[in-house]
């Protein structure tokens, strides 16, 4: 589409989706920087979550979802009907809210990606899941056990396999949905630390129940109330200086 | 509010539920005992009889001798010999190889078919497949065994002519194996889908954000979350295979003698051989039926221990 504009790695235009006759998503115009982490925020049911599965088309697994308006990412929409979406998720990487191991080895796990798109050569393989476990900070925890099933590590470690598993892809961007909500505090800083790490090389977009958490990691705040983007800006400024009355009701905890 | 008073007293005892508790689980503790029982009389009755061959003279005949009985390959149809010449070694080898024949149609069969169920087929097509699938497997297997006998003989009777081969009317190993993966099919495929839909979406998710296509998620991700419960639908599959007596003697022919691996050939199962003329006959023949309901019970013990043990180490997933 010729609208498309680049000053972002996705321009969200317009973006409006439905499910069955739910109104989910409202006119949300947003745009997102290159090799930032944008958190987004707001309270259960706000939208938020599905807003994140928009970039890289997860929602198309829901049959009654419609989506209208377009979100430019490489100055091509990504809903136009010709795009390959399979295409699209490993650009657009994903870590989910509950870590979600294959039931396989933790080398399986990250070799998993790279094989199904034809990457045979063993030491290929041994190099991708070697390099993405150190990128994912996981690499001194586990070196010694690659075989053994990823079900068998804690919670935090899973969750940071998972990560792994995204990076392994190269993508340019990785989609995180509360990725630290069933985790500990401990756990939660780790990711937090990598998070901070990973912008270096990866963009990243990153749903979040934990405002302290958006504060500490995200250069973008986008703050989501039933279906809509009331604001977005600067995180520093979001939180201090919020424009929106809801916006600063809902950031100094007077609802949520 | 007296009587308001009154209730959350009520609510708050719990002597009721304790009696209530204590009753109940005596009744269950006196079903468990009654039905484990059952086992322990049935198995106890067909041992003391099916021993009886080895250990007394059975009227003249002199006692069948067990090593011989467990490995020979002669099977003397004993009334009108009259000999003590029975074994079962060669019908063993034939029971497990037809099992396993049978298991290699049914198992992909059935599981690829459950897959397109619960993962490929519309909503109302895989509604209707669940209930055709349900209905097949209810069908009594003596259904499966006169079809068999009218269709599947015929067919096989053509064909081996194809081949030059001239079968006993289509009595064959062959046709024992087509009847028995018929019938396992639908059992493999209800378990097997069960087991494939409860495979958490969050991991095929996770596959699919990967820019893993349909087909690598559900064959690499979906089909090894659900490998404990597809076992699982396997074993049952082999457990009625071992055990099915009716439908497989409509089709088998019959063999009395020597191993065969020839599928155009006749043959006999463990259940088979205990079925046939099981109500004409006295003596030494009838006991020695029971005899080979034992091996059968040894069989079908042993199978399920070696797969129950090879599930464990395939399928287990060790959870922290």
């Amino acid at each position: 589409m010729s609208s498309c504009l680049v000053d972002g790695v996705f321009n969200v235009e317009g973006l409006n989706l439905y499910y069955g006759d739910t109104h989910a998503l409202k006119n949300v115009h947003l745009p997102i920087g290159k090799n930032q982490v944008t958190a987004l925020i707001g309270p259960s049911g706000c939208g938020k979550s599905t807003f994140l599965r928009t970039l890289n088309r997860m929602n198309d697994l829901i049959p009654s979802c419609r989506v209208e308006g377009s979100i430019c990412y490489r100055g091509e929409n990504i809903y136009e009907s010709h795009v390959d979406v399979f295409d699209l998720r490993r650009k657009v990487g994903m870590v989910f809210q509950k870590p979600n191991p294959f039931p396989m080895s933790i080398f399986d796990n990250i070799a998993y990606g790279p094989r199904c798109q034809g990457v045979k050569d063993k030491k290929v393989l041994q190099e991708i899941v070697k390099n993405a476990l150190i990128d994912a900070a996981l690499y001194d925890e586990v070196k010694d056990r690659l075989k053994e099933n990823a079900l068998s590590l804690s919670g935090g470690q899973q969750q940071r396999l998972c990560i792994a598993r995204a990076i392994a892809m190269a993508p340019e961007v990785i989609l995180m949905d509360e990725p630290t909500s069933a985790l500990d505090p401990i756990a939660t800083a780790k990711i937090e630390d990598l998070i901070i790490e990973l912008k270096k090389e990866y963009t990243i977009v990153i749903v979040t129940h934990n405002m302290q958490q958006a504060l500490r990691i995200s250069d973008m705040t986008a703050f989501f109330l039933l279906g809509e983007l009331l604001e977005f800006s600067e995180t520093e400024q979001l939180f201090t200086h919020p424009k929106n009355p809801k916006t600063e009701a809902y950031v100094t905890g007077r609802f949520g | 509010m007296e009587e308001l008073l009154k209730w959350k007293e009520q609510m708050r005892s719990t002597k009721k539920n304790r009696i209530t508790d204590k009753i109940t689980q005596h009744i269950f503790l006196g079903t468990a005992l009654l039905s484990a029982s059952f086992i322990f009389i049935v198995v106890g009755i067909i041992f003391v009889q099916g021993i009886r061959p080895f250990v007394t003279d059975n009227q003249g005949l002199g006692s069948v001798n067990l090593w011989s009985f467990l490995t020979g390959d002669v099977w003397l149809i004993g009334a009108t010999f009259a000999s003590n010449l029975y074994s079962v070694g060669f019908i063993i080898v034939s029971t497990l190889f037809i099992a396993l024949l049978s298991l290699l149609v049914s198992f992909p069969i059935g599981v690829l078919t459950a897959l397109f169920i619960a993962k490929v087929a519309p909503k109302p097509l895989a509604k209707i497949l669940r209930t055709v699938i349900e209905t097949l497997a209810a069908i009594p297997s003596i259904v499966y065994g006169l079809f068999g006998a009218g269709i599947i003989l015929q067919v096989v009777y053509d064909v081996s002519a194809l081949f030059g081969y001239q079968s006993k009317g289509g009595n064959s190993i062959i046709s024992v194996v087509l009847v028995l993966a018929l019938m396992t099919i639908p059992t493999i495929t209800a378990i097997s889908e069960v087991a494939i839909r409860s495979v958490d979406k969050t991991i095929e998710h996770g596959s699919l954000a990967l820019g893993a296509s349909n087909t690598q998620t559900n064959f690499k991700v979906v089909l090894a979350s659900a490998k404990s419960g597809i076992f699982t639908a396997a074993i049952l599959g082999i457990g009625r295979t071992l055990g099915e007596a009716t439908a497989v003697s409509l089709v088998a022919g019959g063999r009395r003698a020597g191993i065969s691996f020839d599928i155009f050939d006749t043959t006999s199962t463990l259940t088979t051989i205990m079925l046939e003329g099981l109500k004409e006959t006295t003596g030494l023949d009838y006991d020695i039926r029971f005899s080979v309901g034992l091996v059968l019970m040894a069989v079908i013990l042993l199978t399920n221990l070696l797969l129950n043990s090879v599930k464990k180490r395939v399928g287990s997933v060790h959870v922290r």
